[in-house]
């Protein structure tokens, strides 16, 4: 009886499924074509990492060696890049941390004159192509000594990003409701004590997301590197790249196995981070959505 | 432990034509427990923040104990709030819910802190809640928790707008009951916000009925319920209202709609355009013809169980008519209406003023 009953329902639900199962593969192959697309340079990374004659197209090698990580610290000062990208996108991500912390919760909770035009010119800054403000932004850091120095690089990439994010955090925080800070200024907080003890805790999602932008565009970022440091003690990864492809051979013998061990040792730890970060921000999100 | 006192308060919001509040004036006393009543968008929970130090008054002051305290920051008035949502803090335990405003003055060890919110925990019955987050909690259980962390502190003035509207019915009547018991024990003056008549004529020593930012009446709930002041508060307090029918003068009697006769108050000013409220328990149903009685016929009868609604069509209007639960009749059976002494009230017909 509750098995034919049972049938009965899979055949209804596997009606409508068999009709369009044309839809379904069609579906599947582009996501498959999609996937392929993103997946085969991260294939040809690992793969020519571990290769010591690493050539332009996938293979796997034929005797895996650790052989280019070793040269790349041991000839190329690859450790001092790491170390310089990390410090370099660590200090941006704090620095905007704090600033979009206070900015976002002024856009989002204060009332001051102009505030809306305000809020979108911010919104109006992030359009601007960054190569436009290029050159302006070299004679800036030219004229105040900021070339070839972590606080030009920290307070530059940290300006770079900086309006989208307070207009993302501005959202995190329109998000959290008013009448827990409320509470908090009539439990007898200040409102700066406030927004530290319950504001941000609550918006800890928002600023994890924040944080994890403002690191990612920093440690990425190439054009202002390559535009304001020469000093080989503060080259980050991007330029330890480019120095890489460069001085092999001017152009014309790229050593394949270098810029791949590099490139692998560039990805990973912010993919960890990532993937670390994206296990915190879930449970943040399922925590905060419950219970308000 | 405090005396509360709005003096002339007026606030408008920028975006809106009408004041929320206007011109609002009100002497709670200490210990009191004070209901502001009205509609949603009366002005009531604006009057309320404003008090908080969440809303600043254009104009008019708000005294606690006989100061003003329009310029404090909210954290400087001493006054704990119930918000409607509870706003708990949802990335703490419920026992750091209840103890932050403890922590925050720093007047007192952690010992010490830790022993009184138990003791408050215990007076509300959520000992064993303490550990839990504000997430693994029911409504219920959260409306004590914000209660308790509004008590811990022992405030000047417990402030709460609409507590009890989240919780389900039965909780409702419950938490009612003892909520008022609580602030008797604890003696604490209290400002309590509500669109629920009930909830107002059960629980406040004085109802304020606010309506359209201005305040209607201030009196005692049977003040209120007996003698409204206007037509708004014989409408908006009482389940069923109080029926309201035009009615004209002659002599020492009021002629109602229908024809219906019914004595003059003693002491009645005015005349023309009035209308007259009755309560549905002033009016006596009977089921045979007698001198001064009205006839009528029955509409419908609603049985509560305790008591039966019946709705009698009088000329043009229909009036519910309270009666024992035994008096059941049938549609399209004639009656015969009696207005009980001192039950008929009087309201002029613009204005809406009672005009006895």
């Amino acid at each position: 009886m509750t098995t034919r009953a049972a049938s009965r329902v899979a055949r209804t639900a596997a009606a409508p499924r068999g009709a369009s199962w044309i839809e379904a593969l069609a579906v599947h192959a582009v996501f498959v074509l999609v996937v392929v697309f993103f997946l085969v340079p991260f294939l040809w990374l690992f793969t020519a990492a571990f290769d010591a004659d690493a050539v332009a197209y996938i293979r796997f090698p034929a005797a895996p060696t650790l052989n280019n990580f070793v040269r790349i610290f041991t000839e190329h000062d690859f450790g001092r890049a790491l170390l310089n990208s990390v410090f370099v996108a660590g200090s941006t991500m704090v620095l905007d941390v704090i600033a979009v912390a206070l900015a976002g919760y002024s856009l989002s909770r204060l009332e001051w004159r102009f505030k809306s035009w305000i809020t979108y010119a911010v919104l109006l800054l992030q359009t601007m192509p960054l190569s436009a403000t290029m050159v302006p932004i070299y004679g800036l850091a030219r004229a105040l000594g900021l070339r070839n120095s972590y606080a030009g690089l920290i307070l530059i990439h940290a300006a770079i990003e900086l309006p989208f994010l307070v207009w993302l955090m501005k959202n995190f925080f329109d998000n959290v409701p008013r009448y827990l800070e409320e509470a908090a200024w009539l439990d007898g907080r200040s409102k700066l004590r406030a927004l530290a003890e319950i504001v941000l805790p609550v918006a800890r999602n928002g600023i994890g997301v924040v944080a994890g932008l403002a690191f990612l565009a920093a440690w990425a970022e190439v054009l202002m590197m390559i535009i304001l440091i020469d000093s080989q003690d503060l080259k980050t990864v991007p330029l330890a790249f480019y120095e890489t492809l460069r001085t092999q051979g001017g152009y014309t013998e790229v050593q394949y196995g270098l810029v791949a061990a590099m490139g692998v040792l560039y990805a990973v730890p912010v993919m960890a981070l990532f993937l670390m970060t994206r296990r915190m921000m879930v449970r943040g999100l399922v925590a905060s959505s419950r219970g308000l | 432990m405090a005396r509360v006192e709005y003096d002339d308060v007026s606030k408008r919001f920028p975006t809106q034509d009408r004041p929320a509040v206007d011109h609002l004036g009100l002497d709670v006393a200490n210990g009191e427990f004070l209901v502001l009543l009205g509609p949603s968008g009366c002005g009531k929970t604006t009057a309320l923040r404003m008090l908080a130090g969440l809303e600043y008054p254009d104009s008019g002051d708000i005294l606690i104990d006989g100061r003003s305290v329009v310029r404090l920051e909210p954290k400087d008035r001493d006054v704990a709030l119930v918000f409607q949502s509870y706003a708990l803090y949802p990335h703490m335990s419920v026992r750091d819910n209840i103890q932050y405003p403890l922590r925050v003055r720093k007047q007192l060890t952690a010992m010490e802190r830790l022993s009184k919110v138990d003791r408050v925990a215990d007076l509300l019955g959520i000992r064993q809640l303490l550990p839990r987050r504000p997430a693994q909690l029911s409504g219920g259980e959260q409306q004590r928790v914000a209660l308790a962390r509004a008590i811990v502190r022992e405030p000047r003035v417990f402030l709460m707008d609409e507590p009890l509207s989240n919780l389900d019915a039965k909780l409702r009547t419950h938490t009612r009951t003892e909520l008022k018991a609580l602030q008797k024990q604890l003696g604490v003056t209290t400002i309590f916000v509500t669109h629920d008549q009930a909830e107002a004529m059960t629980m406040g020593d004085r109802i304020a009925v606010l309506d359209a930012g201005k305040l209607q009446q201030l009196g005692t709930p049977d003040n209120v319920y007996q003698r409204p002041a206007n037509l708004f508060v014989a409408q908006f307090i009482g389940s069923p209202p109080m029926n309201i029918v035009d009615a004209r003068r002659d002599g020492g009697a009021l002629v109602l709609t229908g024809g219906w006769r019914v004595e003059a108050p003693r002491g009645l000013a005015g005349s023309d355009g009035i209308k007259v409220g009755l309560r549905p328990e002033s009016i006596d149903l009977e089921r045979a013809p007698a001198s001064g009685a009205q006839p009528a016929e029955v509409l419908v009868s609603e049985p509560l169980g305790s008591e039966v609604i019946v709705n009698v069509k009088l000329g043009d209007a229909l009036l519910k008519i309270r009666t024992g639960p035994d008096v059941r009749p049938d549609p399209g059976t004639p009656v015969y209406l009696r207005a009980r002494p001192g039950g008929v009230r009087v309201f002029d017909a613009s204005s809406g003023a009672a005009l006895n």
